[in-house]
Parts: C-alpha cells; structure tokens; sequence
C-alpha cells in the first residue's frame, strides 16, 4: 500500500501527463462498481495496459472506488433492473442478447450494467475534477506542501526511503 | 497518436492471458473430475468415482473414462456405470461460467453392476445394508395371503379409534368421578336427615308452654330452613352433576362401542381385504413386476427431478440480491447455467441394448423455453420385439407437467407363475401402451397414468392336484386371450392402484372363494379382538354406572324428603296452633254455653 501511495504520489509529483492519471483513475471506476470476473474487465485491463495511463493512479483509484461500491451496488442493481426491464429497451436489449459478445460482456446481468452505466456517467466529471485537482496540486500545494515541517518530518522517514526508491 | 500507446502494456496482457489460458487447459480436467465426484456424489447419496477426465481443445470438450454411480443402498453395488463419455462444449458460455454442451455421447452404460469396494459414503456407511438378498418367489397367491398381516399385527400397526376411544371413556370416566365424589361429600347423608326428622318432631310436636317458648322453636325452625336451603342447593348441584356425567359418559360408550366397527371398516378397506381386490388377477400377473418397475422409474424420476426443475428465481419481478442477476432475452440461442443439448447413450440391460437419446436437459427450462425430452428405444430384446419410451419433462411453468408414454410391441411372456393352484401362464404375447403424466405445483406431485395390454396366443398349465387346482386348470384352458388395463391416479408416493382385465372375471369367482375365507377369517379373529378392547375399557366401569345411576336416585330421594320435611313441619307447626286455637275456643264457648245454660236453668225455677 505504501508502494502504491508512493508510486502515485512520484506520478503526482513528476512530469506524468494529468489525463494520464486521470483517466487511470476513471477506468478503475468501471472495475470497482462492476463485478470483478467478468470479461468487460479483462477489456478495461487491456485499455489501462495498452493507452499509457498511470497504472499506479488505477491501482489507487480500484481501491478507492471498491469501498465506495459498497455503498454504490445496491443503486447499480436497482439501476441495472429497471435499465433492463424498460419496455422502451427491450427492443435494443434483444437484439444484443443475439450477440455472443455482449452477453460475454454481461450487459443483461443488473449489477453490471448499472454499475457500468453509473461509471460511464460519472467518467466524464471525474475526468475533469480530477485533470483541475492536480493541475491545482502542482501549481500551487506541492511546492507549499513540500516546506511544511510535517513534510519535512516524513521525508526522513521510511515512507520517504519507499518513495525516493521509486523515484530513481 | 502512437506515443499514446504502450506496446510493453499489450504484451503484458497477452501474458496475463496467456498465463490464465494455461491455468484453464491444466487445470480444467482434475476440476471437473472433482466437480463430477462431489457433486454427484453429494447427490447419488453414494461415492461417484471417474477414473479420468481429459480436455480435448478441438473442438472444445471432455473425455470422462469409467464413471461408476454406486447404490447408496447397496454399496457394493452401482446404480450405473459407463465405459467413456465424450462432451463437447461451448466456450463462449463456458467463460461466463454457464456449462452448454453441444453433444454429449456415452458409451456402454450399464446398470446395477457389481463393485470391488464399497462405494458407501462415510457418513453413510454404518446405515448401509449391503445383502441383495435373493428372494424366494412362492406362488403369487400363497405370497399374497402371506403377506396379509395377522389381526395381532394389524392391531399393532393401526391407530385403533377403539384404543383412542377407551382412553377417551376412562379419562371421563374418572375425571367425572372426582367430581362427583365432591359434589357428594357435601350432600347430607341418611343420619343427617335422621337428626333433623327428629329435631323437627321435637320443635312441632311438643306442647308450647309460653310465647318465649313459641319464639324459640321459630328461631331454631328458621336455622333449620336455612340449613335446608344449604342442603337443596348442594343436592341440586349433585344432581346436575350426575345429570351431565351421564350424558357424557353415554356418549363415550356409544363411541367406543361404535369404534370397532369403524376400525374393522377402515383396516378392512386399507388392507383391501375384500375378496374382489383379493382375486385381481391382473394384480397378480402384474403388479409384482410393475410395482417394482414403478418403485424403480420413482426412484429416478425423485432424483432427476431435483435438476430438471425449473428454476423460477430469475422470474421473480422483485429483486432483493445484492450481487445482481441475469435477465434473459428471447434468443435462439439461451444460454441456461447448465445444458446438454442432446446426448446419446448406448446401454446394456438384461432385457437387452437400449439406445437412449436426451434433448435439452437442463435446470432453467423456463431460460431455454423448451421441455426435456428422453426418448428410450428398444428392437430386438430378449422379450420384447420393441420398445418405445418417450419422456418430456416441462418445467417452464410454476406448475410442472412431466409426461411418459410407453409403447410395447410383442412382448414374449413365458412361465409366469400365477400363484394359484400351481398354474402358470405358459406363453402369451402382449402388446402394451402406456401413459402416465406427473403434475408438479405448489401442493404434492400428483400421477395420472394408465396401461393398456392385449395378450393373446395364451396357454396356461397346471400340474396342482388339488381340487381347487384342477377346477382353476379346466376355468383357463378356456381363456386364450385377455386384456389388461391398470390406472395408478392421485399422489404421486401413494398412488391408488386399480388393476382391470377380463381373466378376471372368468376366474374370480374360483379364486374369490378362497380369499373370502381367509378374509373372513381375519374379519372374525379381528372383530374379536376389538371386543375384547371393549370390555378392557367398559368392562370394570359397569359397576361403577350403575352406581351411578343408584347414586342419582337415592338424591332425587333425598331432595324429595327435605322438602316435604321442611314444608310438613312447619305446616304441622301452624297446624297445631290452629287447632289450640279452636280447641281454647271451642272450651270457651262450651263454658260460656253451660253458664248461660245453669243461668237460664235459675231462671225458669224461679219462674216455676
């Protein structure tokens, strides 16, 4: 966990593009708020591997964002549930339900769908806040962060040692 | 637009799929051979054993080789067992964790093989009893009336209203008898009412000597009024009490004296004892075999049902798990949690080679949106010139309709032993057809099935030496075709069996003959019996009855007593006054009548 915090604050604090984490940082929301095993996930697993996004802000982001699914799934069900039985869907619904693919995908299990409806409704704000929170972070808190003596303190610790480990 | 990609990130990817599609070929064939042996093991209540399942990549599929499915009542025994099963499935479900397979093929199953080691389970193995044990066949009718159970046995099995009502009579009984033990204690008894005859005689028939006097036997005669009062009611509630206890405990008899024959009635029509049901011939023929036939295809159809039903979880319209669920769309293509869709299986019998075919065997019927269908076909047996069994199992709605239709053609019967006077069926050949349909819903599953034969080409002999025999010989050499028809309808565990034919009606009256007599002569031994309970109930209690009956008499006496006592004496009382009255009266007007009487005596004298 250390290594992690370390690894994202080293993203942070260095020239690694903002969208990067960013968008790390929203597609771990679509793992968190959707079912793990599922093979959507192996397809955010190749986007997060393939596009260069901070793989450290996904870790972090998965972590987060899994405790908030607690709070999140029962939403996403009642969600999913009503998505699926829309009479004004179930047209569109049927015609996926012919695919292989889109089953593989799980669209017609509740959890999944309204969790991945609720991510991908939620990506584009994050993505934004996120892209201002840590242009805001660089310009103006790292460098005033860096000379508070708490800051000091910690960076003759361990965590530090971690950190400048991953640094270099 | 390509420094946006990271190359090692695809490679790493590949990998980490590369690394989970090897897990899956090394792993899959020991995980189904373990999913294979624990569940069905869990299941067949008896050890499944698979000696080897391996994973075939085109197409898809498993090979299993020696599947044994041990008896878990007879543990050195299996069910079934098969050489090889090839299953070939389809991946794209398969990654989703739905088991489809495409085909299925099983060769040389068999059943009812012998083990090397017992297949028992371990929690199973000390219930386990093992013996088959070969049973003797004595003549069907011998066996029958064997069977019938002895009154003494018959007694012990049954939940007699005879017993229920003996205990119901004595528990009144006795419970009344308290009550009325303490009604009677506060009764006044004989010596009681003694002492207030004589107190009464005493106050009313002595001479009142003043008014002091007077007031003093009116107080004590008022005391005496009360204690009558006191003694009344008493007596009232006493007799009240014997009034009810009466009632109740004549009801209670009439029950018990009217429970053995409802007893008899009942035992009589459980056991079927009547001579008709008896002399079913049919039954005799048939109902041995197809009632093991029937305990054979229940005992199957218990343990498939379990996996054919449908299950209705993913129509219900409120959701309440948290981890989601699957909606199904119409497809041509369903994907349930598990499905064959169609096997075909070779098996060897002793009646021969069946070729058993399955379509769409699964547990969410109402996903597939098609019923099960097994079809067993037969030519060429050892008996039977063909046989045709199709079975469909629908369970796509709440209410489950499985149904059966059996076809026999030509089915060689030879040396059927009927149990009567040593006569046997010697050859016949019979068509059958069958039909038989379970339905399943909310209550018990409930059977709707019939069988039809016609046999023909009979020859009956018998070598009995009895008279009996011999007249049941010359009754069948006079029957060369007969029919059957046999009906099982109601609950599916208890069905209510009927047996028709027309060999029936030639013979019964034969046969009828001879199980009347022992019907009779259970009928007598029971009736007896249940006699004998009677008088183990009522007998001590007569006395005891009339008692009461004595009991209540004498206090309607009683009562009677006290209140002419109470009303007499005072009348006495106001009687005796009255007549004081009179008499003091009555010497007055005598004296006053004697002086006027001298008075005028005087007079005249003077006058004279």
């Amino acid at each position: 966990m250390l290594s992690m915090l370390a690894n994202l604050l080293k993203a942070l604090n260095s020239e690694t593009s903002p969208w990067q984490i960013s968008l790390a940082v929203c597609l771990s929301l679509v793992v968190a708020l959707t079912p793990f095993w599922g093979l959507h996930n192996l397809l955010v697993l190749l986007l997060v591997l393939l596009i260069r996004t901070n793989i450290a802000g996904f870790l972090f982001g998965l972590a987060l964002f899994s405790l908030a699914a607690m709070l999140v799934d029962p939403l996403s069900v009642r969600l999913g549930e009503s998505l699926l039985a829309n009479p004004a869907l179930i047209d569109f619904w049927t015609a996926l339900y012919q695919s292989d693919f889109w089953r593989l995908m799980g669209f017609n299990h509740t959890l999944t769908l309204g969790g991945f409806v609720i991510a991908v409704v939620s990506m584009a704000p994050l993505f934004v806040v996120m892209q201002v929170l840590i242009k805001q972070y660089r310009s103006r808190v790292m460098t005033w962060v860096s000379k508070l003596k708490i800051v000091q303190a910690l960076k003759a610790s361990k965590f530090y040692s971690i950190y400048q480990a991953v640094a270099e | 637009m390509l420094k946006w990609i990271r190359w090692s990130g695809l490679l790493g990817f590949a990998a980490v799929v590369a690394l989970l599609a090897a897990f899956f070929l090394l792993a899959a064939g020991p995980l189904v051979k373990m999913a294979i042996e624990g569940v069905g093991s869990s299941a067949a209540g008896a050890k499944v054993n698979v000696d080897d399942v391996s994973l075939s990549l085109s197409p898809l599929g498993f090979e299993l080789r020696h599947l044994t499915v041990a008896n878990a009542d007879k543990p050195m025994e299996n069910l079934l067992e098969f050489e090889s099963a090839v299953a070939t499935v389809d991946l794209g479900p398969l990654l989703m964790g739905n088991g489809i397979i495409d085909e299925l093929s099983v060769n040389t199953l068999r059943f009812n093989t012998a083990r090397t080691t017992s297949g028992a389970l371990e929690k199973s193995a000390s219930s386990a009893s093992g013996g088959d044990g070969a049973k003797q066949e004595p003549g069907m009718a011998e066996e029958l009336i064997s069977q019938l159970p002895s009154a003494e046995e018959i007694l012990a099995r049954e939940s007699l209203q005879t017993e229920a009502a003996g205990k119901a009579f004595t528990e009144t009984f006795d419970r009344r008898q308290q009550q009325l033990d303490s009604a009677l204690n506060n009764v006044p008894d004989e010596a009681a009412l003694k002492q207030y005859q004589a107190e009464i005689t005493a106050l009313t028939t002595e001479k009142i000597t003043s008014l002091e006097d007077f007031n003093q036997r009116k107080q004590r005669l008022e005391v005496l009024r009360e204690q009558f009062k006191a003694d009344k009611k008493a007596l009232n509630t006493a007799k009240d009490l014997i009034g009810e206890t009466r009632v109740e405990v004549t009801q209670r008899l009439q029950d018990l004296k009217a429970a053995p024959g409802e007893d008899l009635a009942s035992i009589r029509d459980k056991y079927q004892l009547n001579a008709q049901g008896a002399a079913n011939l049919s039954g005799l023929l048939f109902g041995s075999q197809t009632g093991e036939w029937a305990t054979q295809a229940l005992y199957w159809y218990e343990k498939i049902k379990p996996y054919l039903a449908s299950d209705n979880s993913d129509e219900e319209p409120e959701y309440q798990r948290p981890d989601g669920r699957y909606i199904h769309f119409p497809t041509s293509n369903p994907w349930p949690e598990f499905l064959i869709r169609h096997t075909a299986i070779s098996a060897e019998t002793d009646a021969g080679d069946l070729a058993i075919s399955g379509t769409d065997l699964t547990h969410q019927q109402a996903v597939l949106g098609r019923p099960a269908r097994i079809d067993i076909d037969g030519a060429g047996l050892n008996k039977v010139e063909a046989l045709q069994l199709n079975i469909v199992i629908d369970h796509r709605q709440a209410v489950g309709r499985d149904t059966l239709t059996l076809a026999v053609t030509d089915w060689q019967l030879d040396s059927v032993n009927l149990g009567l006077g040593d006569a046997q069926l010697e050859s016949a050949m019979g068509q059958l057809q069958g039909m038989a349909q379970i339905t399943s819903g909310e209550g018990r599953d409930q059977l709707s099935s019939r069988l039809e034969g016609q046999f023909g080409q009979a020859t009956f002999n018998s070598s009995g030496q009895t008279l009996f025999a011999k007249e049941l010989a010359l009754a069948l050499a006079s029957v060369e075709q007969f029919t059957i028809d046999a009906r099982a309808n109601g609950d599916l565990i208890s069905p209510s069996l009927e047996f028709g034919s027309d060999i029936d009606q030639q013979l019964s009256a034969a046969f009828n003959q001879r199980l009347r007599e022992q019907q009779d002569k259970l009928e007598a031994t029971l009736q007896s019996k249940l006699d004998d309970k009677i008088s183990e109930y009522a007998g001590p209690y007569a006395d005891d009855l009339q008692a009461l009956n004595n009991a209540d008499g004498k206090v309607t006496d009683k009562l009677a007593q006290l209140e002419d006592m109470a009303r007499a004496e005072l009348d006495d009382y106001v009687a005796q006054q009255k007549q004081e009255a009179k008499d003091e009266a009555s010497a007055k007007a005598n004296e006053e009548a004697s002086k006027l009487k001298e008075q005028a005596k005087d007079k005249l004298k003077s006058l004279f």
